[in-house]
């Protein structure tokens, strides 16, 4: 759960987005498939699909490669070709700006956070809760990683488990 | 297709817009919407008619048929009586009678008559021009004066002679023939068929009651504001418009300084309209106006969360001037400096607090806080973008009423 890795990350993301890409890569580890994936569910990206150093090849009908694609199935990862495994993210875009506008680190790789329910309800809330800021811009949304997984904050106060908040997005 | 392409969302293009429809505003091009076209198919000639009508006209006994109205000429005649000749009386009205096969239109219509509301209108004529017109020979002049000369009523005594008569006949005497109008108001090389703008236009005067009101034109400014606009006087004075900064500012020359007055003005219908409009210039009044007028004409729609406050908090940057505007509950009130409250009083926010965070220059101040009031996002395009269903807690828990 390399944090140095994940802020390489976001500010990837970023710069992606701004340029209005629609599809890129990023290192392929257990803990960013996790996050991505909790990403793609708030709707930020449109698909997560593991593949080699080379785009994964396209849909068919859709425009993007899918990971359920039966033409191109993904190829499971071994000792061998793990350094080259990349997950290649579609990113989304709604009336010519990018839905992935911010992606901020929470917890630096110098200092981590936790935060407990009750803090947790208050950042979804709108207000401060320690040194964290809430959650008052429109759409959003700050990542824990929990014991039931990455969730988003608000999920997290639904299911009352609190966890090391990752990132923020908007 | 390349994968690394930008992507264009689909979508987008049916999703209607979320800020609020934009005021009317001028067009934008000169040329007309419909543009004359062509027939689809040439006319018919007369030479390609079988039948030779002049001739025809000779053979055509002048006036032997009774059933022929005798305004005809004599080649329209001839015509009358060949087609008699030709069309079978009985055909004709088994041809002409209303449809009973299904596929009859399931309306009559008089379609020699133009209607209104469907058919194109008939318009006046574009120009007077003639292209007949010509001056009248001195024959034809002659004429006329003959005319004039019977139609005066015999003298009764020697001075017995009303002037008024000549001077009527001088007026009213015609020098070309052809349409009227072509002369009495012919088109000039100056202005061709269009309005005289430069004239300035006098004062209005209208009676309230006892008293004059006497109404001042429209400068040539105000009058190309509410052109670009499409406001009238009256919703231009209903605007509330702030001079917000005011302050002398120099330029240093070879020969001396040259000062000028700098005007920053706000303007907004109190509704969701704000604009911006900066005015420099030597006079005082004129910059006032000169920004006040630009102020008007830069309205934008801005978003606002139940007409009081804004979604969520935003932020602005403009030079060094950083500030963060914060939504807040209804009651607030505006708690923020003078220059973002103006603008909040001109969109009709009602609820906001805001913090400038680093240099709080009055200019950039301003600037930055309308930058910031635009950055708004509708939470629904939010959720549309993600895919997500968007309720408003709030509108539910009061019943949609808010």
């Amino acid at each position: 759960m390399s944090l140095v890795h994940l802020a390489n990350t976001c500010s990837h993301l970023q710069n992606a987005s701004r340029a209005r890409l629609g599809l890129t890569s990023i290192p392929d580890t257990k803990f960013h498939l996790k996050l991505m994936l909790a990403m793609q569910n708030s709707g930020f990206i449109s698909t997560v699909v593991r593949g080699g150093p080379t785009p994964p090849p396209t849909h068919g009908l859709l425009s993007h490669p899918t990971s359920s694609d039966p033409a191109a199935p993904i190829e499971p990862v071994t000792r061998h070709n793990i350094s080259t495994r990349r997950l290649w993210l579609g990113l989304k875009y709604w009336n010519s700006t990018p839905v992935l506008e911010k992606l901020s680190l929470v917890s630096k790789p110098t200092r981590r956070i936790w935060m407990d329910v009750t803090g947790l309800k208050k950042l979804v809330l709108g207000q401060d809760a320690g040194y964290v800021k809430g959650l008052r811009k429109p759409g959003e949304c700050i990542y824990v990683s929990t014991d039931r997984g990455i969730l988003e904050a608000r999920e997290c106060v639904e299911q009352k488990v609190g966890g090391m908040l990752i990132c923020r997005v908007g | 297709m390349s994968v690394l392409r930008s992507s264009e969302c689909v979508f987008c293009h049916f999703s209607r817009s979320s800020r609020p429809a934009a005021v009317a505003r001028r067009q934008f091009h000169s040329s007309p919407v419909h543009q004359k076209r062509k027939p689809r198919f040439p006319s018919v000639k007369s030479s390609s008619n079988d039948l030779n009508i002049t001739q025809a006209a000779k053979e055509f006994p002048t006036s032997k048929n009774g059933q022929i109205p005798q305004h005809y000429s004599a080649e329209q005649r001839a015509a009358i009586e060949a087609a008699q000749k030709l069309i079978d009386l009985e055909k004709l009205e088994k041809q002409t009678g209303l449809r009973t096969d299904p596929w009859k239109m399931k309306y009559y219509d008089d379609l020699t008559k133009i209607d209104p509301v469907v058919d194109k209108p008939v318009r006046a004529p574009w120009t007077n021009i003639d292209d007949k017109s010509r001056l009248k020979t001195e024959d034809e002049l002659e004429d006329d004066l003959i005319k004039f000369m019977q139609e005066i009523p015999a003298p009764k005594h020697e001075n017995d002679f009303d002037p008024t008569l000549w001077d009527k006949f001088d007026k009213n005497l015609r020098l070309t023939v052809g349409r009227e109008e072509a002369e009495r108001a012919p088109r000039t090389a100056l202005a061709p068929d269009l309005p005289n703008i430069s004239e300035t236009p006098r004062p209005k005067k209208t009676t309230k009651g006892d008293e004059v009101v006497v109404e001042e034109p429209p400068s040539p400014a105000l009058v190309r504001l509410m052109q670009m606009t499409g406001y009238d006087r009256r919703q231009i004075s209903r605007l509330r418009v702030k001079t917000v900064i005011m302050h002398q500012v120099v330029n240093q020359t070879r020969l001396g300084k040259i000062s000028k007055t700098y005007v920053l003005s706000v303007a907004g219908n109190q509704n969701g309209l704000i604009g911006i409009g900066e005015g420099k210039a030597a006079e005082v009044t004129e910059a006032l106006i000169q920004s006040q007028y630009r102020a008007i004409r830069n309205m934008t729609p801005i978003l606002r969360y139940e007409d009081r406050t804004i979604f969520g908090d935003v932020s602005g940057k403009v030079s060094a001037t950083e500030l963060e505007l914060y939504s807040r509950p209804p009651g607030f009130g505006l708690r923020c400096q003078k220059y973002i409250w103006e603008i909040c009083q001109c969109a009709g926010i009602k609820d906001l607090a805001a913090k400038v965070t680093r240099a709080r220059n009055p200019m950039n101040t301003v600037k930055a806080a309308v930058e910031a009031l635009l950055s708004q996002k509708n939470p629904e395009d939010i959720a549309r973008a993600r895919g997500k269903k968007l309720v408003d807690v709030r509108k539910v828990y009061y019943a949609g009423q808010t």
